[in-house]
């Protein structure tokens, strides 16, 4: 019989069993002290990851943002560009028109012009025939 | 003198309408140097081989203003040529007056295609060709005029081949024309769309749709140079084919052609007996009067089968008509009208 403490006795099995549990117990605290602070450093861990996750998520987000908006100014471009050809072909059209019209215009002008020669060649004839009439001269 | 429908020829046909009309004009004026003799030698040859083949053709030769002073080709051309039938040949002399009154360009000595509608327009054949005076038909065209496998509404072009000089001063056969030694210069070919490129030497058209277009264009006649690539271009605008016949016809080159003297005139082309090579030949067409070809001149029979045109004001075209001025129609599929050019 083992006295325990100052009043009770227990019997030899009975407290080596206690100590054994004590043992245990005293075991099983180290280890999950142990896994408490390996589960603090992981937790210190992940917090770390999520820190850095949550730095990229705003970076990506303000990445994002960026390329939202230089999106939007592509298709502003885009739609810009559109314009510009559909102006580019206008122009082209029209400049064609206009190179057709000065051919036109040309060759209306060389016909004034030729008319305007003879007409004038045939005038000074005339003129000069009766110039010659009213001055007497033989024409 | 009523005014004739576009359709109609000036000049009634009592006989069998001929397979072709073949319309030439001239002039003895010794134009290039020896004109009448080339003429001659060149129909005695033409004449000789459309007769051989039994393509039933007339002759529609418009003298043009012919000078006072030298005897007139009609008067020459049967002694010189034996042959020829004169009933196969229709000959208009042209009053000197028209020449002067219709010129937009005094250095403008000739009026070709004015001269060249004056026959148009009073051909008779189913089909016309226009060509000129010393131009040799090829093998291939003749045989296309002998079957008589022809087109309405095609446009026929043959390639110029031009001869050395020296060919023309006997009386060429095949064997002269068609030697490749003979040749003066690279073989010209044609090239679509417009097929140009000696067009005033071969132009075979049906006379329905040669009428139709009322010839060739009478409205600028400040040029010679390009008159004839404008039929193309109003032909190709109009939606005509323009096909290459196949073969060539043959030129003897001669002094005073164009294309020996274009180059005399570099740096004063304004002095050019053609005009303003430059004019946008490509790029415009015309609509001629209704009374084209000369079509309301007072005719007067001299002798069978020969017409004198005597002068008159209410047959000259106006001076200038610039509503006849016209863009050609680009077609889908078709080429695009001449770009612009820069006359500089």
């Amino acid at each position: 019989m083992k006295q325990t403490g100052t009043f009770g006795f227990v019997r030899v099995a009975r407290y080596t069993e206690a100590v054994e549990y004590q043992k245990k117990a005293e075991s099983r605290a180290l280890r999950l002290e142990q896994q408490l602070e390996t589960s603090r450093e992981q937790s210190r861990g992940w917090k770390a990851k999520a820190d850095q996750a949550h730095e990229a998520l705003k970076q990506v987000q303000k990445t994002a943002a960026e390329t939202r908006q230089k999106l939007e100014r592509a298709e502003a471009r885009a739609a810009d560009l559109q314009v510009l050809q559909q102006r580019l072909a206008e122009s082209e059209r029209a400049l064609t028109v206009a190179r057709e019209q000065l051919m036109a215009i040309e060759v209306k002008l060389d016909i004034l012009e030729g008319a305007a020669n003879v007409l004038d060649a045939r005038t000074r004839t005339v003129l000069m025939r009766r110039t010659a009439t009213e001055r007497g001269a033989p024409v | 003198m009523a005014p004739l429908s576009d359709r109609s020829s000036v000049t009634s046909h009592d006989r069998t309408p001929p397979t072709v009309s073949i319309v030439l004009t001239g002039r003895n004026d010794d134009y290039g140097v020896g004109f009448e003799a080339r003429f001659f030698r060149t129909l005695r040859f033409n004449h000789r081989e459309l007769t051989s083949r039994g393509i039933a053709y007339e002759l529609v030769f418009i003298e043009w203003a012919p000078p006072q002073d030298r005897p007139r080709l009609v008067d020459r051309v049967f002694d010189a040529v034996p042959d020829l039938d004169p009933g196969v040949c229709r000959w208009y002399v042209v009053d000197a007056q028209y020449q002067a009154a219709l010129s937009l360009n005094p250095r403008l000595v000739y009026l070709e295609f004015v001269a060249k509608n004056v026959g148009v327009r009073r051909a008779a054949g189913r089909f016309v060709l226009t060509s000129n005076c010393d131009v040799y038909f090829g093998r291939v065209v003749l045989d296309a005029l002998a079957r008589g496998s022809l087109m309405d509404g095609v446009v026929y072009r043959a390639a110029r081949y031009d001869l050395k000089a020296e060919i023309g001063d006997g009386n060429p056969g095949w064997p002269e024309i068609e030697d490749p030694a003979n040749l003066d210069g690279r073989p010209r070919s044609l090239r679509p769309p417009f097929m140009a490129g000696g067009t005033g030497d071969f132009v075979l058209l049906d006379r329905g749709t040669f009428h139709e277009m009322r010839g060739f264009n009478e409205v600028y006649r400040v040029a010679r140079i390009g008159i004839d690539r404008n039929f193309l271009v109003k032909a190709l605008s109009m939606g005509l084919t323009i096909e290459d016949i196949g073969g060539p016809v043959y030129h003897v080159n001669h002094a005073g052609s164009y294309r020996l003297t274009v180059h005399d005139y570099e740096g004063r082309e304004g002095e050019a007996p053609w005009g303003n090579r430059r004019w946008h030949s490509s790029g415009v067409v015309y609509n001629n009067a209704p009374a084209w070809g000369l079509s309301e001149a007072p005719q007067r029979q001299l002798a069978k089968g020969v017409w004198f045109l005597d002068f008159s004001w209410d047959a000259v075209p106006p001076l200038v008509d610039l509503r006849g001025v016209v863009l050609p129609v680009s077609r889908l599929g078709g080429p695009r009208p001449g770009r612009y050019v820069s006359r500089m």
